[in-house]
């Protein structure tokens, strides 16, 4: 045991499953291995669950991450990771269901049940939300296996689609071990206690909008806890405060002016006003999405190098644990 | 290059994944092809207002709306030239489907009132891609118009909406499907050797995990919309012909995202097995130097700042920190560089690729802020034109 005390917990890190959304090109896997690695450094057994063809967190907490498929891996020391495949997680279901597993294999390969399932809606979201549950109760023992679980949620066209399967679900199913299994995995995406829904957003126009609409959604339709947005890729602003017009100062020079090895003014002035428009034009985006959503932000800065290694990681995990900043 | 048809209706369809700006695009070009002097219709599935605001208008419908003659000479569209504009209600598109194919009012009402359609008809996979481009076949065989710009629907799968179809058809030819449509059939003492046992076993486990009433509605689903099949399939392959053929041309739409980089790349693969024909790809909010010549290589050499400092001492007087200014400025342009340089990193592979296979690589700049009226439409329309000019010449 270390002698020093372990900083307070973050009360995002409260929750055992935190389920991380947010379009493609959001930064949701980096939010996902940032959360990771913050949670495992303060003394917990990190799960990550990544929903995606292939598993991406790994890569981004070591540069030769071992291979990670169905069966969770440690990646580093506190963090495992799997990649949930939904025919894997339906074998395992009807495996554990049924007690057939030899059987079963063969029936997924079959030509019949595989053109069943690409042409049934549904199903993949809910063997997905199956496992999630079934990592849930995961034991070792008396204290559950894993401390917090990250679920990498798919980047969906549909906001909360993926989420509201369960509902459907208990829509259509009467009866049956199927129903009894999806109100389990409902009870559990509805427990504030156990679970927190975690959107990623951007400053920007159509994300802070698809933001707006994705918690609107989940206000309307579901009953997922959800406590703050993460706002990622925010571009700082680029001056201090008595320079904030400096690109309108540089070109104001002469044009032409020769700067030794600097480039001439008119092109200093365009680059200081890039920057300076996307500082303002994420800034103005933050307090939209503030307003529309209702929640407290967490806001990661723009990276202008993207993510270089571990160490940036790193650094975006202590953000993320910063308490929300209250709407403005 | 194929041969066109002549006076044949002309279709641009602009494909990537979502957030790129394919909306914005499709919106440029259509309004370059109707200031060449063409009918031209832009349709899109984009359900903000911003749109329809650059447009000057209030509002899209789902049927071809004219933008006003005013607007239209104030974009420099010529008098026999025009543009309209239609957007796609993804709700209304599958039922659309089915009160095309339907047998019968009444088979119509069957499927529309069956609980499975109603889980299924937004969620079946690629069913609003395919719905899009069935309006498109609908608009194209109209004749109204000389030039169709499409904004695709932002999905994972590059072509749901060309393969879609035939999943769903396959589907519907499905052993399993036949079973279920025609239980009392398979349990038939003469049908039942036909059908394999490993389908009526998967059917059993469906039964025990979903209890009774479950395979009832999805049997009656089944059969409600078997009786579309055959229109269906012929549609399908109408529309498939449409945009594989020589009347069509493609672009992909990415940004310098990581992210779209990398869908990008996966889209070209995709679409290059399907022959589909794409003529440009488009690099959408590219960050490119302003300065003459290449952006600095590594790091802006500052050498001394003295000539900006004493440049920005001399214009804004003794008070004015231009120490502190001229050092703010060069680490400015200095991080702007490296951004400019990070994205032709993150396009590298996908412009090598495209320029090889001799398609059109268009470069569109970001601008600061965001694109949300004609000046900016007609910007991007301006970077496009470099395309349609180098085919007239081509032609000529």
């Amino acid at each position: 045991m270390p002698a020093s005390p372990a900083p307070p917990l973050s009360s995002l890190l409260e929750r055992r499953l935190v389920i991380v959304t947010g379009k493609g090109g959001t930064g949701k896997t980096t939010v996902c291995a940032a959360l990771a690695l913050a949670a495992a450094q303060r003394g917990l057994r990190v799960l990550v669950a990544e929903v995606a063809r292939s598993a991406q967190v790994p890569h981004l907490l070591d540069p030769n991450p071992p291979d990670v498929g169905y069966e969770a891996r440690e990646v580093l020391p506190g963090i495992r990771a799997m990649r949930i495949d939904p025919f894997s997680a339906l074998a395992e279901y009807i495996g554990l269901q049924l007690g057939l597993r030899n059987l079963v294999e063969r029936f997924l390969r079959s030509a019949a049940f595989r053109q069943l399932m690409d042409a049934s809606p549904g199903w993949r979201e809910l063997i997905t939300l199956g496992k999630i549950w079934h990592l849930e109760r995961m034991r070792d023992g008396d204290r559950p296996r894993h401390d917090l679980i990250v679920v990498d949620a798919p980047a969906t066209g549909h906001g909360v689609s993926f989420l509201e399967v369960p509902r459907v679900v208990l829509s259509a199913v009467r009866g049956g071990p199927l129903r009894h299994h999806t109100e389990a995995v409902e009870a559990l995406l509805e427990d504030s206690a156990r679970t927190t829904l975690l959107p990623v957003a951007r400053a920007e126009e159509l994300p802070a909008r698809e933001t707006a609409q994705l918690v609107d959604a989940v206000r309307a339709r579901l009953s997922i806890p959800i406590d703050r947005v993460v706002v990622n890729a925010v571009h700082p602003a680029p001056f201090p405060p008595h320079l904030a017009d400096l690109d309108e100062r540089l070109a104001r020079l002469p044009q032409g002016l020769p700067l030794g090895a600097l480039p001439e003014p008119a092109t200093l002035a365009a680059c200081a006003r890039y920057l300076r428009a996307r500082h303002e034009l994420n800034r103005g985006y933050v307090v939209q999405i503030a307003r529309s959503t209702g929640l407290p932000l967490v806001c990661l800065p723009y990276l202008r190098d993207g993510l270089r290694g571990r160490a940036d990681v790193e650094a975006l995990g202590r953000k993320l644990l910063e308490e929300p900043r209250a709407a403005a | 290059m194929p041969q066109r048809t002549p006076g044949a209706v002309k279709i641009d369809v602009c494909v990537g994944c979502g957030g790129v700006g394919k909306t914005t695009v499709a919106a440029a070009l259509a309004l370059q092809v109707a200031r060449s002097g063409k009918r031209t219709l832009v349709l899109t599935i984009d359900p903000a207002h911003r749109l329809a605001d650059a447009l000057g208008m209030a509002e899209l419908g789902s049927e071809p709306e004219p933008i006003p003659r005013a607007v239209l000479t104030r974009l420099g569209v010529p008098a026999h030239g025009s543009l309209s504009a239609l957007m796609l209600d993804m709700k209304r598109t599958f039922d659309d489907l089915v009160e095309r194919f339907a047998e019968s009012a009444d088979a119509r009402d069957r499927i529309l009132g069956n609980p499975i359609y109603q889980h299924v008809s937004d969620a079946l996979a690629g069913s609003v891609e395919y719905s899009a481009m069935e309006k498109v076949y609908e608009l194209a065989t109209s004749l109204d118009f000389e030039h169709i710009v499409v904004d695709t629907p932002p999905s994972q799968h590059a072509l749901d909406f060309l393969e879609a179809p035939q999943r769903l058809l396959e589907f519907l030819d499905s052993r399993l499907v036949h079973v279920l449509i025609h239980p009392a059939f398979a349990a038939g003492r003469f049908g039942f050797r036909l059908f394999h046992r490993g389908t009526q076993r998967v059917l059993h486990m469906i039964e025990r995990l979903s209890g009774m009433g479950f395979l009832e509605d999805v049997s009656e689903f089944l059969l409600s919309i078997e009786g579309m099949a055959e229109g269906f399939r012929t549609r399908a392959e109408s529309v498939r012909r449409l945009l594989l053929g020589p009347d069509a041309s493609f672009l992909l739409v990415t940004t310098p995202e990581l992210e779209s980089a990398r869908q990008a790349l996966e889209f070209l693969d995709r679409l290059e097995a399907f022959r589909v024909p794409l003529d440009t790809v488009v690099a959408n909010r590219v960050r490119t130097w302003p300065g003459r010549g290449e952006v600095p290589a590594e790091g802006i050499e500052r050498g001394t700042l003295q000539g900006l400092r004493d440049a920005l001492a001399a214009q804004e007087g003794p008070d004015f920190p231009a120490e502190q200014a001229a050092r703010a400025a060069a680490e400015a342009a200095e991080g702007y560089a490296a951004l400019v340089r990070r994205d032709a990193r993150a396009l590298h592979a996908l412009q090598i690729r495209s320029v090889e296979a001799g398609r059109d690589w268009v470069t569109i700049p970001e601008l600061p802020g965001d694109v949300r009226d004609l000046e900016g439409l007609d910007r991007i329309g301006r970077c496009l034109v470099a395309r349609s000019a180098g085919e007239e010449t081509v032609a000529g």
